[in-house]
């Protein structure tokens, strides 16, 4: 999870801050724009970080709020007078985010290669509404005669026409806008973003609606950078369709990885570095004198003319070396040296008075369920009861249709027919966030936890799915009650305190598996659906985690896939048998063990010597 | 009337060429996993090769004959240098090194041919037309690159489904690793998709050249335009990349006559109503 | 006396952190039937990925009929006479039958063909009654049969079959096993993972147990059935 910034990148971005800040004083116009410019770059480039580092979303339709958010200037400006900046702020904002729902919408739908296309696409069509239309001058831009000011009453604050005062009214938005969203990924809502973008379907099966999340964070860049767009616009007074196309989108996706995805800081350095390269490379003066620094004064001008006349193609092969040799960008150099990052020590915690009292667990029950791919069944008909606090086996030969029965139960697959009630809800059919609210969570054949998370934050967001609506940024409020529950499930799930705060990554196999339990009880699951809990584990951790299960059943009821036979014929008070998607029999573990047609089809020369 | 007949065989003719380029890189991603954003700088330097080739051939069949292969050996050589590095690595740094390349092929051709848009002559023996009315005829160039483009794509398919290179495509598609597993030399297979796909945008440029002015950039509405048709038809489908680039063809069209300032926005809608009704594209494995 | 079928020495092979197998040595003779036994996770699936060359090793080193194949693609294996039956089959769902199975169709380095595709017929009587149909158009049974039947026609001269039987049902697993003891008889060498331990000890010339990444067993079959807490420890029956 995003730590907060170390020691030696706060030094660095206040050193960076200090010198902005001391600009004005000494250096020219020319430096003012190009600073000013940058950090309105900086603004966009964070708000593209906001989707690509921490959601996942590799947009390629950027550009397309931050040229909104720069024509919202154009239109709410007066031919020849003063745009008043309290309403040209909220609108630009207004103007990008509510567009930025809307195309959010359907872009959110898609996942990876298609993302990046649909929003490249998206980004073309407004790119072409301008274009090709005759709004706001059309392929030839459109001026802003007078630049916006803001004012009370006859007092005139701040007026953008001032170089000074709208540069550190920029730098002042950067801070804020680097501060607002350091604060928003690591507020409960963040934290699920974060999640997301590592594992969503495991986010999805924790009870998180996923989409919601996934939009609302579409929503916050876009109208960010619509705000960014209104501040470009103010520089020169002009804009064209251009700044909607995906070149831009293209550019502001390059300085975020030059920089770094993810970090946020990152992405301002990478708007930093590009800009100050992109200038080199266009000043022949500039690369003359750093060339003639290895090479003779004549060879050196020679040399930069030829360099600066092509610059796009020199800074083309510069963005190829640099995502070659450094894909973790400037912030990768800088983490790299730094260290592991220090997290945050767990809060004490007043031990609560009230005893919790033992929810009760949920009764499971399945009728005439089948589920099929193209013409293969891979669940055919089953009927079957799972009644409150009990340990339930399945088993059965691999592609006998275990797995697909859990997806099915738990909502990740939708059945062909049949019906699936949890108590005496139906759940049949419905996405897997609802289904995970209801009282059941799940566990996958692979460990699925969030590798890069600890043990102790994949639990908070486990224990925050109790209550998962996306519009969540405090963390103080249930904050002593999820801790509590984390603390309860690491303990439950014997998970040593001292690895609580190791990154999941590091923990070992059996400790990942016990880790996933934990996050199901965390959650406040009531039925708890597994998939192989123990595949891969060693008789001791076998013995620790079937002792942890049936301790588990005493306020929650388990079902769960195992191949380990003795086990689970040592753990379940019932077993289910599937073969080939047909329920072949179902009752107590002496009965299956003496069950003739179960022997033959599953356990073969095992059973048939019925050995115990 | 004969204004939409006319629009409406210039939508198919397009919805052709477009097929030509968008089936290289839905080829390039199905097989490789690779985003190409380079894709249209090959239809570009085919455009810009047909105008220098033609200068000296004075027939652009003949430029065809000559660039399909050069453009065949070019993307050999940038598959190469530059996106064997990638195989391995995100999207995020596929979308970079590509949008790089852009930048690069954008700036080689300004520095060859520089900033004025230039014009590739339709051979003597296909001047003229169709006559449709008694005001409107119909250019045989344009019919005779509709007519080349099927030929293309019924060759594509053929190659497909019964050749042994089609095979290897075809598996490659489903079970990468299981192709290298078997003995085919994955690093080879991925050189040779990419030059192909690198190929059939640069035959579509080509043969496109004639149609409308050579400028600088002509390859950048085709990328946009291709990604859009390899969504709609889903991604890695050849067939999808067919019927998508059609449906763009007809759409764009006769969106030009009946709400001529929003063409290009009703082409995006259709993905998007497609992308809503079948998230997976039309022919594509559900996402 | 001919150089070992497969010879790896001292393999170390990591997933990420996880050192999943911690210094293997393997070797298998020409012609000789060895199982692979073990729990779920012990690194038997990841020992047979090494050797076919789609893992790469850390370290250690693998040869292959005498030939160092340890910096070779898993391309370059398979056409020097190694072949695959992966676990989960990799059929190639959009092919027929048919050109699944000519798919790497390929003679051996004597330029001799053992197994041509009529052969492989004769085997799997059942391949042959659907050569039209499409991969994904078979049983889990039919499918494996294919997955072998085109291992085969890359002419081998040892097949590594992980999970040979996973998923079928008794009376299909018979007619793998009697396949897979005539594909032994044949002269081709065998690596074969499998969960029936009594199968498996009845058709292998020796046989391997896996634990944490390590070879703890390795003998007859009579040695092991002699060692019932062994098996007991490491293969739960």
């Amino acid at each position: 999870m995003l730590a907060r910034p170390r020691p030696i990148v706060i030094v660095i971005l206040l050193a960076l801050l200090a010198y902005a800040i001391a600009l004005p004083f000494f250096g020219g116009t020319f430096a003012l724009k190009f600073a000013a410019r940058v950090m309105i770059t900086g603004i966009f480039v964070i708000s593209l970080d906001l989707l690509i580092g921490v959601t996942g979303l590799v947009s390629f339709g950027h550009a397309l709020y931050f040229g909104l958010g720069a024509y919202s200037l154009y239109f709410i400006s007066p031919v020849s007078a003063a745009a008043n900046g309290f309403l040209a702020i909220p609108f630009a904002i207004l103007l990008a985010g509510i567009v930025a729902l809307i195309v959010g919408s359907v872009v959110v739908l898609t996942k990876g290669f298609y993302f990046i296309m649909v929003t490249l696409a998206f980004g073309q069509m407004g790119f072409s509404l301008f274009f090709d239309t005759k709004i706001a001058g059309g392929t030839d831009g459109a001026y802003i005669n007078v630049r916006p000011v803001f004012s009370i009453g006859s007092q005139q604050l701040l007026n953008f026409s001032n170089r000074t005062a709208f540069f550190y009214f920029c730098l002042a938005a950067l801070v804020l806008s680097y501060i607002f969203l350091l604060w928003l990924v690591r507020t409960p809502f963040g934290r699920v973003l974060q999640g997301i973008k590592h594992n969503e379907p495991r986010m999805s099966a924790l009870g998180f609606n996923t989409y919601a999340y996934k939009l609302a964070s579409y929503v916050i860049a876009g109208a960010m950078a619509g705000f960014a767009g209104m501040l470009f616009a103010a520089i020169d007074g002009y804009v064209a369709p251009e700044l909607l196309g995906w070149r831009e989108s293209g550019l502001a996706i390059m300085m975020v990885v030059l920089g770094g995805a993810g970090t946020l800081y990152g992405p301002v350095l990478g708007a930093i570095l590009y800009s100050i390269v992109e200038e080199t490379l266009k000043s022949s003066s500039e690369l003359t004198a750093i060339f003639s620094l290895v090479m003779n004064g004549a060879t050196a001008k020679w040399l930069g003319g030829i360099v600066a006349n092509s610059w796009s193609m020199a800074l083309g092969f510069f963005l190829i070396a640099a995502v070659l040799a450094a894909p973790k960008g400037i912030a990768g150099f800088i983490e790299k040296y730094a260290g592991e990052a220090k997290r945050a020590r767990p809060r004490e915690i007043a031990p609560s008075a009230e005893h919790r009292e033992r929810a009760k667990a949920m009764q499971l029950e399945v009728e005439n369920l089948s589920r099929a791919f193209g013409g293969l069944v891979a669940v055919n008909g089953v009927s079957v009861k799972f009644p409150p606090n009990k340990v339930h086996g399945i088993i059965g030969p691999n592609g006998a249709g275990k797995t697909t029965f859990i997806n099915v139960l738990s909502g990740a697959l939708k059945p062909t027919k049949g019906s699936i009630r949890l108590e005496s809800e139906e759940i049949g059919g419905q996405k897997p966030h609802n289904v995970a609210r209801r009282g059941l969570g799940r566990s996958y054949q692979r460990t699925n936890v969030l590798l890069p998370f600890t043990a102790r934050e994949n639990c908070a967001l486990a224990a925050q799915a109790q209550f998962p609506s996306p519009f969540r940024f405090s963390n103080k409020w249930r904050r002593d009650e999820e801790d509590r529950a984390v603390e309860a499930a690491l303990k439950a799930a014997g998970i040593a305190p001292e690895r609580a705060d190791m990154k999941a990554s590091n923990l070992s196999h059996g400790e990942q598996r016990q880790l996933e339990i934990a996050m199901l009880i965390a959650s406040g699951a009531k039925l708890l659906l597994l998939d192989e809990p123990l595949a891969g584990m060693g008789p001791e951790e076998t013995g620790r985690v079937t002792a942890l299960l049936r301790e588990l059943s005493a306020d929650h009821t388990i079902v769960l896939i195992e191949h380990d036979m003795d086990a689970i014929f040592a753990a379940a008070d019932t077993l289910t048998v599937l073969v080939e998607g047909k329920l072949l029999a179902h009752g107590a573990p002496e009965e299956i063990r003496n069950n003739k047609a179960v022997r033959e089809a599953y356990l073969g020369e095992w059973g048939r010597e019925g050995k115990p | 009337m004969d204004l939409v007949l006319i629009q409406l065989l210039n939508g198919v003719q397009y919805g052709l060429l477009i097929f030509l380029a968008a089936s290289g890189l839905t080829l390039v991603f199905g097989i490789m996993g690779v985003i190409n954003l380079s894709h249209g700088s090959f239809y570009m330097l085919g455009a810009y090769g047909a105008l220098t080739l033609t200068q000296f051939t004075g027939d652009i069949f003949l430029s065809l004959a000559l660039g399909v292969p050069l453009a065949f050996l070019f993307g050999v050589i940038i598959e190469w240098l530059f996106i064997r590095h990638l195989y391995d690595r995100d999207h995020l740094q596929q979308v970079l090194l590509t949008f790089a390349l852009i930048l690069i092929f954008n700036e080689a051709q300004k520095l060859l041919w520089g900033s004025y848009p230039h014009s590739v002559p339709v051979p003597g023996y296909l001047q003229g037309g169709v006559k449709i009315s008694a005001l409107l005829t119909y250019p045989y160039y344009r019919i005779a690159v509709a007519a080349f483009c099927v030929a293309i794509a019924l060759a594509m398919m053929f190659v497909i489904q019964k050749t042994r290179i089609g095979r290897i495509i075809r598996a490659g598609e489903s079970n990468r690793e299981m192709v290298e597993a078997l003995g085919i030399d994955s690093r080879l297979l991925f050189r040779f998709v990419f030059a192909a796909g690198a190929a059939l945008a640069a035959t579509a440029g080509i043969v496109a050249s004639p149609l409308e002015s050579v400028y600088p950039g002509i390859g950048e509405p085709v990328l946009i335009i291709s990604f859009v048709v390899v969504v709609i038809g889903g991604i890695g489908s050849i067939k999808g990349a067919f019927v998508g680039a059609l449906l763009i063809g007809v759409a764009d069209a006769l969106g030009k006559v009946y709400f001529p300032a929003f063409s290009s926005s009703i082409v995006y809608a259709l993905m998007a109503a497609v992308l809503i009704a079948r998230p997976g594209g039309l022919f594509g494995r559900a996402a | 006396m001919s150089a070992p079928a497969i010879l790896a020495e001292n393999i170390n092979t990591h997933y990420g952190r996880s050192h999943i197998l911690r210094g293997v040595s393997f070797r298998v003779a020409p012609g000789e039937t060895v199982s692979l036994l073990g729990r779920n996770g012990m690194g038997k699936t990841t020992l047979l990925r090494t050797l076919a060359g789609l893992v790469r090793p850390s370290s250690g080193s693998v040869r292959l009929n005498g030939t160092d194949v340890t910096s070779s693609r898993a391309s370059a294996r398979s056409r020097a006479g190694l072949a695959i039956v992966p676990e989960g089959r990799g059929i190639f769902p959009n092919l027929t039958v048919a050109e699944n199975l000519t798919f790497a169709s390929r003679p051996n380095n004597k330029g001799e063909r053992p197994w041509p595709l009529e052969r492989v017929y004769a085997l799997f009587p059942r391949l042959s009654e659907r050569k039209h149909h499409w991969g994904n158009e078979l049983s889990g049974g039919e499918q494996q049969m294919l997955s072998i039947g085109r291992a085969l026609m890359t002419s081998p001269s040892i097949i590594l079959l992980d999970e040979a039987t996973e998923g079928l049902a008794p009376k299909l697993r018979d007619e793998i096993w009697s396949t897979v003891k005539q594909i032994a008889q044949s002269g081709i060498a065998a690596i074969i993972v499998d969960k029936n331990l009594n199968d498996l000890l009845a058709l292998a010339d020796r046989n391997t147990i896996m634990a944490k990444g390590e070879i703890v067993f390795d003998g007859t079959s009579a040695a092991l059935r002699a060692d019932e807490a062994l098996i007991h420890r490491h293969l739960g029956v």
